[in-house]
């Protein structure tokens, strides 16, 4: 079953088309990466999930509801985690995490027993000061913790990694990924090697679209063209006329077109001509050479 | 309904620990204190300048000081308070709109119109609780002093005023779902409360505009009855109710 389907979903901001009839589907119980360069339409997109933002065209179903904007009554079944979330300064993680019970109607029992369970699953659970002084990383926690309070089916994080150092990063993806049994994951990011560490799923946004969407395996199992450069130090015709069609990068390197076989083509040649090179690379099955790739049509 | 007083205390708490709750409580308490304060020092004051009077023609005879002393500064001085009120709560929901801190709340399913009608609740007790403070220190001075028996329908003044405090409340709230920043409500507020005045010039409008309920002072010398007042006062509740009620729709499709 899948957990969130947007179908056609369209924004306008004056002039600028931010989104032009995004479709999007996450499967229930996923970790689903939501990939896009900055300014892509991430944001703007988990937001009218939320029914924060009046989209121009389109529609959103959490769990098979439909969402409204405005009274949202599908938010029941979400947790969410803004880029940068913001608490009341003025009370402890505890208070916090009880006015959110509170506020969803949850017995006072319960409030308390998940509370201490979750703010010790996000390490602050020792911490008896005001959010006031919390760093942008225990901020970030705490906002897990707040989104997990209502035990959602969908827990929605707008770029929970970005701001944070390495430590702190790796802090936040541990966490997404020990709730994965309890809830489906939505995350957006722009680090792309998150994705590979945590996701089952992952999406990438580009243009105002959906350009390519699916399971991690099935990403990285597409085929495409593959490639490697080689920087040479002298030789460079030898090598020119030889393999027309090699192509002179910018940075004084050769690239070739082709995989394994082409590899040990060209160092064949390079071993029987004695090339001097320096460095062989080669551009990987990383999801990022993928995404450039897509991107960069 | 338990939503709603969670989010009530809520900003309970944020007034307590910010210290706004402090300030207003010696604010009001200060303006009570003020009030016979100044009536009993107004002899005082008009022997030291008797003699400046004297040499530009004037006599002092012997001032007579009263209760009616006493509550003609409560009604000169508590405007002061209610714009003090106003300045210190006007950004209760800016504050919430340039931090975030609501969407957290909104998105986790805590209806829009609990919102609004908590921050008014919260405004409108901290209102009457600093109001009533303000009054019942100047009445316990003015009867200890003097005797509060001589000012004619006094309740009926005060709860006039009292009302008309309420619906500068309602104003700030109204204001708070459509403009986006501080200054702006402050403005529309001040404006509000402006054109009602000056409306109220117009002989014809005087006794419906809500700012005349502010002139408690002639009822309690009798100049006009209580009364009188009824249909002034009736409208400003009709006001302060439709205020808030069409705050909920608004404040249901504003942007976050």
């Amino acid at each position: 079953m899948d957990i969130l389907t947007i179908r056609g979903l369209e924004k306008r901001f004056g002039d600028k088309k931010v989104l032009c009839g995004l479709d999007l589907t996450v499967p229930e119980g996923s970790i689903f990466g939501f990939v896009g360069r900055n300014g892509a339409g991430k944001t703007t997109t988990m937001k009218a999930v939320l029914g924060l933002m009046r989209p121009d065209g389109g529609e959103i179903f959490v769990a098979g509801e439909r969402v409204s904007y405005g009274q949202t009554p599908t938010n029941r079944y979400i947790g969410y985690l803004p880029d940068v979330p913001e608490f009341y300064s003025f009370m402890t993680p505890r208070e916090y995490l009880r006015l959110c019970g509170e506020t969803m109607n949850m017995p006072r029992a319960e409030i308390e027993e998940r509370s201490g369970e979750l703010l010790e699953l996000v390490g602050l659970g020792g911490e008896r000061h005001r959010i006031r002084g919390f760093s942008r990383g225990m901020k970030q926690r705490l906002g897990i913790a707040q989104a997990l309070l209502g035990q959602p089916k969908l827990l929605i994080c707008d770029e929970p990694t970005s701001a944070l150092d390495p430590i702190g990063r790796k802090e936040i993806l541990d966490i997404l990924l020990s709730v994965k049994d309890r809830t489906t994951v939505l995350f957006s990011t722009h680090i792309l090697s998150d994705v590979e560490r945590i996701c089952t799923d992952a999406a990438l946004l580009e243009g105002g679209r959906i350009a390519m969407q699916g399971s991690i395996e099935e990403l990285k199992g597409i085929k495409r063209a593959e490639s490697f450069k080689i920087e040479v130090l002298g030789g460079a015709e030898t090598i020119a006329k030889a393999f027309p069609d090699a192509k002179a990068e910018p940075d004084g390197s050769i690239r070739f077109e082709g995989g394994e076989d082409k590899i040990f083509e060209v160092l064949d040649f390079i071993g029987k001509n004695r090339i001097p090179f320096s460095k062989i690379e080669r551009e990987g099955a990383s999801l990022e050479s993928l995404f450039v790739e897509v991107a960069g049509k | 309904m338990r939503s709603f007083f969670a989010f009530f205390k809520k900003e309970i708490l944020e007034f307590a620990r910010s210290g706004k709750l402090t300030i207003l409580g010696i604010l009001f308490f200060a303006f009570g204190v003020m009030n016979p304060a100044i009536a009993k020092l107004t002899p005082w004051m008009m022997e030291m300048l008797s003699e400046e009077l004297a040499q530009s023609g004037m006599t002092v005879t012997e001032v007579a000081v009263d209760a009616l002393t006493s509550w003609t500064q409560f009604f000169k001085n508590i405007p002061m308070a209610l714009i003090a009120f106003v300045l210190m709560t006007g950004g209760t929901f800016t504050k919430e709109y340039e931090s975030g801190t609501l969407v957290l709340m909104l998105t986790r399913g805590l209806a829009r119109y609990k919102v609004v009608l908590a921050k008014a609740a919260v405004l409108l007790t901290v209102w009457s609780a600093g109001y009533f403070i303000c009054f019942g220190v100047t009445y316990a001075y003015n009867a200890y002093f003097w005797d509060n028996s001589i000012a004619i329908d006094l309740i009926p003044a005060v709860l006039n005023w009292w009302l008309f405090g309420v619906m500068t409340v309602a104003l700030t709230v109204f204001f708070s779902v459509i403009a986006n920043g501080y200054g702006g409500i402050l403005c529309l507020t001040g404006g509000a409360v402006l054109a009602f005045y000056l409306a109220s010039l117009i002989p014809k409008l005087t006794e419906y505009m809500p700012t005349t309920l502010m002139n408690g002072m002639n009822i309690l010398v009798g100049a006009v009855d209580a009364s009188d007042f009824n249909a002034c006062a009736a409208i400003t509740a009709v006001i302060t109710v439709a205020l808030i009620a069409l705050s909920v729709p608004i404040f249901n499709k504003k942007q976050l």
